[in-house]
């Protein structure tokens, strides 16, 4: 296995010699390459935001409880007492009605100046319950017996919304990377078929002098990296690139969107993109090796 | 090193190449192989280099039996073989130089030597100004002394060259026969097809064996 390390220069010299001699289709195939491993990336971002955004939304399962207008402070206190001795609830508090408003006008941003349309605040003032997703059920159920308590509101819908999302993306990321796995197989084996083709007489000499397959293989096992490694660093960037815009469109009209930080998101893309690039490579080119190979000639 | 028992050889087609041969070539012997065009030269080195299998009888090169479903120990011998094919089978698009240390690449020799063995034995074959010259713009003549270089930095066991020195003129063709003779200081055995009149009524040492139509038809020793 030395005479493999010896000669990677001449492999790496080699595969540069193939790429040349069939330059318009390599280029081809890095562009598609990129083009079809960013939408995977793109998906598969959008499937990492949305399950963090569940994550987050899930320790934030909460209950806004309105009650009788009509009611006095001390029946208000005792009530918060009341809620906050029920099983399964963390935190009860009362959120003013201003306290209300200006969670609108930040939820709201730019939009904001709606609000001042309004005459009055049309908000109410409500009891916030900080509570353990599970227990949901169980509260609500003893929270209809309290007198006094005119509505109840939780946000288990939406995260049901969120999490069916998160659950389609995934499926459709798993559906996506097996398809960009099949068309990047595809692409490689066919491009190292050709050049294959292309080097057939270099090849037979090789053999008749006795070089090991490997030797052989090698410079179009670089060949294949060398594809979906560059196809996969255009990936990243325009990924990188599209991630960022989405964040800014995002965070300015959708604040209350928890989203990951942009950082390691776009790590684990890079991660993902640059592994899957390897595996592609490797695969593409043994794929294509194999497809191509001479039972004549030994 | 190489045993040959009763051996025939018949390409798909059919046409009879080789019939009845026997051979016995030991370490460090020099074979002259001559007949006309046709008589079955080639495919014999073809038989010894394992491109063909015989149709009957038993053939032994460097240890390795000569059958088929063992192509793999077949490559692996191969590399004990400096090969100069007749149309000497270069890399075209690389210059001499690279032609020559690819030959050797895959035979673990240090990188650094293997520069230096190219270049030196490029310099025996005559061709130190063309060692960087793209090999499609050499001559014939130019062409098959690259392919002897690159036979002869494999430090082979065996030399197997068919027609060396079909394109050379007489001074040319001596230094190849000279360089291979001097092989014989490792114990190279060498075996060589030529035409070449000249060359094999001056042989000094060596075998002579002479084809016609298939069939051994005169050895002769030198
Ligand atoms: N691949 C092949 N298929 C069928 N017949 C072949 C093949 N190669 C060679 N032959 C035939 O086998 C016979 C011996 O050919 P071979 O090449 O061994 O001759 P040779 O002695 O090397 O001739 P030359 O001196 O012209 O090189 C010839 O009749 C030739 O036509
Ligand atoms: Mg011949």
């Amino acid at each position: 296995m030395k005479f493999l390390l010896n000669n990677v220069g001449y492999f790496f010299k080699e595969a540069k010699t193939t790429i040349k001699v069939n330059m318009m289709s390599n280029i081809l195939s890095i562009l598609s390459t990129g083009l079809i491993l960013f939408f995977a990336a793109i998906i598969l971002s959008c499937w990492w935001i949305s399950s963090e955004a569940v994550e987050a939304l899930q320790n934030e399962a909460e209950i806004n409880v309105y009650y009788a207008e009509d009611m006095d402070e001390i029946s208000i206190e005792n009530m918060i007492n009341t809620i906050e001795e029920l099983y399964g609830v963390g935190e009860a508090r009362l959120v003013s009605e201003d306290e209300a408003y200006k969670r609108m006008e930040e939820i709201l941003g730019k939009e904001a100046k709606v609000l001042k349309y309004l005459d009055e605040n049309p908000f109410n003032s409500f009891i916030e319950l900080s509570i353990n997703l599970e227990e949901m059920e169980s509260v609500i159920e003893s929270l209809r017996n309290i007198d006094g308590i005119d509505q109840i509101r939780d946000n288990r819908e939406v995260l049901e919304k969120l999490r069916s999302i998160t659950s389609l993306l995934e499926t459709f990321g798993y559906i996506f990377i097996a398809a960009v796995g099949a068309s990047t197989l595809i692409i490689v084996s066919h491009i190292i078929r050709a050049g294959i083709f292309d080097n057939r007489e270099q090849i037979k000499t090789l053999r008749l002098l006795g070089a090991p397959e490997m030797f052989i293989s090698a410079p179009f096992l670089i060949e294949g990296l060398i594809l979906t490694i560059s196809g996969g660093l255009l990936a990243i960037f325009m990924s990188a690139f599209s991630v960022k815009y989405i964040y800014t469109a995002v965070t300015g009209p959708l604040p209350f969107i928890p989203l990951p930080p942009l950082e390691p998101l776009i790590r684990n893309l890079i991660i993902m993109i640059i592994s899957l690039s390897i595996a592609f490579g490797i695969l593409g080119s043994s794929l294509g090796l194999w497809s191509a190979r001479d039972k004549q000639t030994h | 090193m190489i045993e040959a028992k009763e051996v025939y050889f018949s390409y798909s087609d059919g046409t009879v190449a080789l019939k009845n041969i026997d051979m016995k070539i030991g370490p460090g012997d020099m074979i002259y192989i001559t007949g006309p065009s046709g008589s079955g030269k080639t495919s014999l080195l073809k038989l010894f280099m394992g491109i063909e299998y015989p149709t009957k009888g038993i053939l032994n090169v460097l240890g390795q039996p000569i059958v088929r479903g063992q192509a793999s120990k077949i490559r692996q011998m191969r590399r004990m073989i400096g090969p100069v094919f007749q149309d000497f089978r270069l890399v075209m698009g690389r210059t001499a130089i690279e032609n020559v240390m690819l030959g050797a690449r895959f035979l673990n020799f240090a990188p650094k030597k293997l520069k230096e063995n190219a270049a030196n034995a490029l310099v025996k074959v005559g061709l130190e100004k063309k060692m960087f010259s793209l090999v499609e713009h050499l001559s014939w003549g130019e062409c098959q002394r690259v392919a002897i270089a690159r036979a002869v930095i494999r430090q082979p066991k065996l030399i197997l060259a068919d027609e060396p020195t079909g394109n050379l003129d007489k001074d040319n063709a001596l230094n190849i026969i000279e360089l291979f003779a001097s092989l014989k200081e490792r114990d190279t055995t060498v075996i060589v097809t030529t035409h070449a009149t000249h060359l094999i009524e001056n042989i000094k040492e060596g075998k002579l064996i002479r084809i016609e139509n298939g069939i051994i038809c005169e050895e002769r020793l030198g």
